[in-house]
Order: structure tokens, then sequence, then C-alpha cells
């Protein structure tokens, strides 16, 4: 896999009013994610997330440590980076004034796009985003949903490599936030994009994220892919079993993909690292050994258990 | 250095403040209403004192200068504000311009508002006034708007190192900083009157010595014996200095995450 972010040693801190002390922000992130992943940052508030972001997005110099996007270093090589990157972020604002036409003109042209070209590219982005009926929209009048559609447009008027989101569906209806996230996904399919978004809506990240890093106090905590991180911390899929009578007499904690288990009385509790493929052997020994199940509860391991054990 | 893509990039800042200019009912204040006020407000004064012409000339070019380089500045002034007024300026920097994109395109929209400016009120001045404004002759002419323009840019990019720095508490600073040259340069007197001290200060200031040249030409005696080269010289070097600073500024704004501040 070739790496599209590598960040060794990431820190920072600001200093609180003119004469304050300094607030440790990052601490010492490491970091790498390949190209075409959707990566997100995870993490409470205050976490840093943010910070992190504008690092890599050459809005943000760090205090210590380097950071290379698509190669190139965010402070040395910021220029020609920004070539080549974007963002989105949540709460989007743009000259209240411009219509959202006018908004993705002044932009394109600040990539240096124009004429024809850029005209092609602004109608690409109005279509892509059903922006189009809106055109002629001041910003200002634009619901908050079309206003992220247009940062959302915005973001990719330079066709970028790399394309940064922070906290894209903060602030959206449960219904628009989908839609977000579906174009979203679909950027990564079918353009290959690679995305790192930061986002403290677990659910957000399970459903787009083919990694995540769990960002707490400024300091990553854990990186991987949810699988692997759930493997890591042995947490896995919860599999009850409820039986009509005693439990069959088997040697659970030897199953395979058994990474916990408990009996009490008519009932066994599993944990699995993937119920999905442990599920149907477990049964097959279960009915092979004559005792009659009453009930099967399989209960999916969420990104909200792994954040509590990762951040607690 | 990439001439096309140079050019969309100044064209981007030019035609976003000519569209917020068009939209702005207090741009056409800025350009129309305000001078108009100027130059009737204080023509009619110089009639009230009974002043003679020339002493009137003298007063109507420092109305006149004043408010050219106020609307020529107000452009570079204000290519940041809006910016931080829409919480937008992030999207700016992260896009791949330089400062001298953002400064060309904005400062062609102030000259050519100043010009306007400049225009609307030197007419009025010659029709109602009987100010005589072909008498420094189209080069003497040039040349004075060659150094009031120079003046204002140094105001606009003084503003913009503000308002990286302090954001939108530097927003006073667009108008004040005009209305300090206004007491230092003699606008409305010569700057032999300010008190010990004060001169000196003047003579710091590059407009002094534009207007003392401009209005050498009505029969004005020259306070410096080579004004076009003091005010020049004095402009290059403040004009490289500011250029500095504001490129300082923003190095530090990437340190201290202002950019970041600003667009919340």
């Amino acid at each position: 896999m070739q790496t599209a972010i590598l960040a060794q040693g990431i820190g920072k801190a600001y200093r609180l009013g003119f004469w304050g002390s300094r607030k440790t922000v990052l601490r010492e992130v490491d970091l790498e994610v390949g190209f075409g992943a959707i990566f997100g940052i995870l993490g409470p508030n205050g976490a840093g997330k943010t910070t992190l972001i504008s690092i890599f997005t050459t809005l943000l110099r760090p205090d210590a440590g380097q950071a290379l996007v698509l190669g190139l270093d965010v402070v040395k090589e910021a220029g020609l980076l920004r070539q080549r990157i974007n963002l989105a972020a949540s709460n989007a604002h743009f000259l209240w004034c411009l219509t959202v036409e006018e908004n993705l003109r002044f932009y394109g042209r600040l990539y240096g796009q124009g004429g024809r070209a850029l005209a092609r590219r602004v109608g690409e982005l109005l279509e892509l985003f059903d922006l189009g009926p809106h055109r002629r929209v001041k910003f200002d009048n634009l619901s908050t949903g079309l206003k992220q559609r247009l940062a959302l447009a915005k973001a990719l008027i330079n066709r970028p490599e790399i394309l940064f989101l922070d906290e894209p569906t903060t602030g959206l209806d449960p219904e628009m936030a989908a839609h977000l996230r579906e174009e979203i996904l679909r950027l990564n399919r079918e353009a290959g994009l690679t995305i790192m978004l930061t986002t403290h809506n677990l659910r957000e990240a399970e459903m787009l994220c083919s990694e995540v890093g769990f960002l707490k106090e400024g300091r990553l905590l854990a990186r991987g892919r949810i699988s692997d991180l759930q493997e890591q911390l042995g947490l896995g899929d919860h599999l009850t079993l409820i039986f009509k009578d005693s439990p069959a007499p088997l040697d659970y904690g030897r199953m395979p993909g058994v990474l916990a288990h408990k009996e009490e009385s008519s009932q066994v509790e599993l944990v699995l690292d993937r119920a999905e493929i442990r599920l149907a052997p477990i049964l097959a020994a279960i009915s092979s050994s004559s005792q009659e199940l009453a009930e099967v509860r399989v209960k999916d391991l969420d990104l909200e258990e792994l954040y509590r054990e990762i951040t607690h | 250095m990439k001439l096309p893509t140079d050019f969309h990039k100044i064209w981007a800042f030019a035609a976003r403040s000519l569209l917020v200019n068009r939209r702005n009912v207090f741009a056409v204040f800025e350009m129309f209403f305000w001078p108009g006020v100027a130059i009737f407000s204080v023509g009619l004064l110089t009639r009230f004192l009974k002043l003679d012409q020339e002493t009137v000339t003298f007063i109507l070019i420092g109305a006149v200068s004043m408010n050219t380089i106020q609307i020529a500045q107000l452009d570079l002034s204000y290519s940041l504000l809006y910016d931080v007024w829409s919480k937008s300026l992030k999207h700016e920097f992260i896009a791949p311009i330089r400062l001298g994109h953002l400064l060309v395109g904005a400062g062609l929209i102030g000259l050519i508002r100043g010009l306007v400016v400049f225009a609307i009120m030197g007419l009025l001045s010659m029709w109602l006034f009987a100010m005589d404004l072909s008498r420094p002759g189209l080069l003497g002419l040039t040349l004075f708007l060659l150094g009031m323009f120079l003046n204002a840019a140094i105001i606009g990019v003084a503003v913009l190192i503000l308002v990286l720095r302090f954001g939108h508490r530097a927003e006073v600073a667009a108008w004040a900083f005009s209305y300090l040259l206004l007491l230092l340069c003699g606008l409305y007197y010569p700057v032999s009157i300010l008190p010990p001290g004060v001169r000196e200060l003047a003579e710091l200031i590059p407009l002094t010595y534009f207007l003392d040249y401009f209005r050498h030409f009505y029969g004005f005696p020259l306070i410096s014996p080579y004004p076009l080269l003091y005010g020049f010289s004095q402009s290059f070097i403040y004009l490289l200095v500011s250029y500095a600073l504001l490129q300082y500024t923003l190095k530090s704004a990437l340190k201290r995450g202002t950019l970041l501040k600003l667009s919340e």
C-alpha cells in the first residue's frame, strides 16, 4: 500500500492569550494512511482532531515532527501540496453575497482555472451535487444542507487527490447527513479519492471508514482497521445462546474464534472475533449434541464499545 | 511564473471585489456620496471664508487626495476582511495562492475605484470651485496619482497585517489610517504649521512629498528640494517593508492558528 499521508512525531501547542501559558493540543502523533482509504480520526471535542487535519491541509504549522501528504512536506512544500488537496469543513462558510456559482468560480480561479475549463468544472459540480437549481442563489439564502453541499462541491473544484473533511455532517438533519455520507462513499469508490475525515459520530465512522485513529487529549491512542483493533483489544461480537434445558456440554473455550465465554444456568455467552463466520459451526456443534436452543442472540461489536475501551 | 494560472488567481480577487462592490450599496456611497459631500462642504467652506483661489485650490487638493486614497485602499483592506466577516479565510489560504495575487487583484479594483473618485472630485472642483486641474500637466498629474496610489497600497497592506494579526478588531484600521494621514500630511494646511516633533513625523510620510510636489504647480513653495525622489523612495521602501511584514504575519498566523480562529 502506498502512503498518502504520513505523520511522524507531530506536536502542537497554542499560547493562551498574549502572555499566557501554552496548551498542548497534539503530542507525538504518528500516522500512516494509504491511498484510496477513508481514514477517520475519532475523538471527543478538544481531542485535537481539527488541529491535526489543519496541519495536513497546511493551514497550521506543527511545532514538532514532520508531516508528508502525497510525499510533500506540509511546511516546506505547502504551495505544491495545496494544488493537490482540498478541505470541506462543518458549518460551511463562504462569502455571503456571492451566489453558489460565483463562489465556485471564485475558488476555481484560486486554483488557476479559468475560461471554458472552469465553466465546465463548475457545471459538473453543480450537477453532481444537485445545485443547478440554486446556482443563482446567494450563499446567505441557502439552507444548511445546500451550504454543506456547496462546501463539498468547492472541495472538489481542483480535483483533489486527497479530500479532507472536518466533521462533514455536523449540523445536518439525519436525511441530509445520510445523503452526504453516500456522496462521500461514492467519491471514494468511483473516483478512488483518498479521504481523511474527523468525526465524533461513531456510527458515521463505522459506516464510512476503512481505518480509524482514536485521538484523546492530543495523543493517538490506537489506529488501524476496526476489525484489527477489535482483535488487538480482545473485543468482539456477543453471542448469547439460551437453551430450553441445560446448556450443551461443549468446550466453548476451545472453539475457533471464541475470545471469551461464560455459562450461567441455561444460558451461554460467547465473545466471538467474527460472528458471521463462527455462528454456523457453533450451531452445528450444538445441534449434534442434541440440546435444544430456545433463543439465539447476536450483538455486533460497535465502534462505541471500541471507543470506550480505548479512550478510558 | 505560469502567466495564465497567475492571471486567473489575480482575476479571482479582482472579480470578487467587483461583484461585492456592485452589490453593496455602501460601496456606491463610498464612491459617490462621501466624495461629493467632501467637495461641497470643503468648497463651500472656502467660499464662506472668502479665501483666495490659490488657497481654495490648496485645500481642494487635500480633499480630493484624501478621498482618492481612502477609496483606493479600501479594496485592499477589505480583501481579507470579506473572508474574516464570512468566516471563509481558511478556504482562501488552503488554495495555492500567494499574497501577491490577492494584492494585485484587489489593488487593481481599488486603483480603478480611486481613479473614478479622483475624476468625479476633480471635475466637481473644476466646475464648482474653478480649480484648474490641467496646470500640472499630464506628467505632473500622473506622477501625483501614482504617488497617491502607492500610499493607498501601503495603507492597504498595513491594514491586512493588522487583520491577519487581530482579525475583526482591525476593522477600524481600514478607515482610521487614512484619517491619521490627514492629520499628519498637511492635507488642509501646510506641514510647516505643525508643532515641532509632529512635523518630523510628517516628513516620514511619502504623501507629504506628493502633496508638496502637486501644490507647487499652483504657486506654493516646495518644502523639500526633491519631493518626487523622497516620496517615491519612501513609498518603495515602505511598500517592501510592509510586504515583508505581511509575509511574516501570515507565517506567524500559520503557526499561531489565527487562520483557523478567524474561520470559526
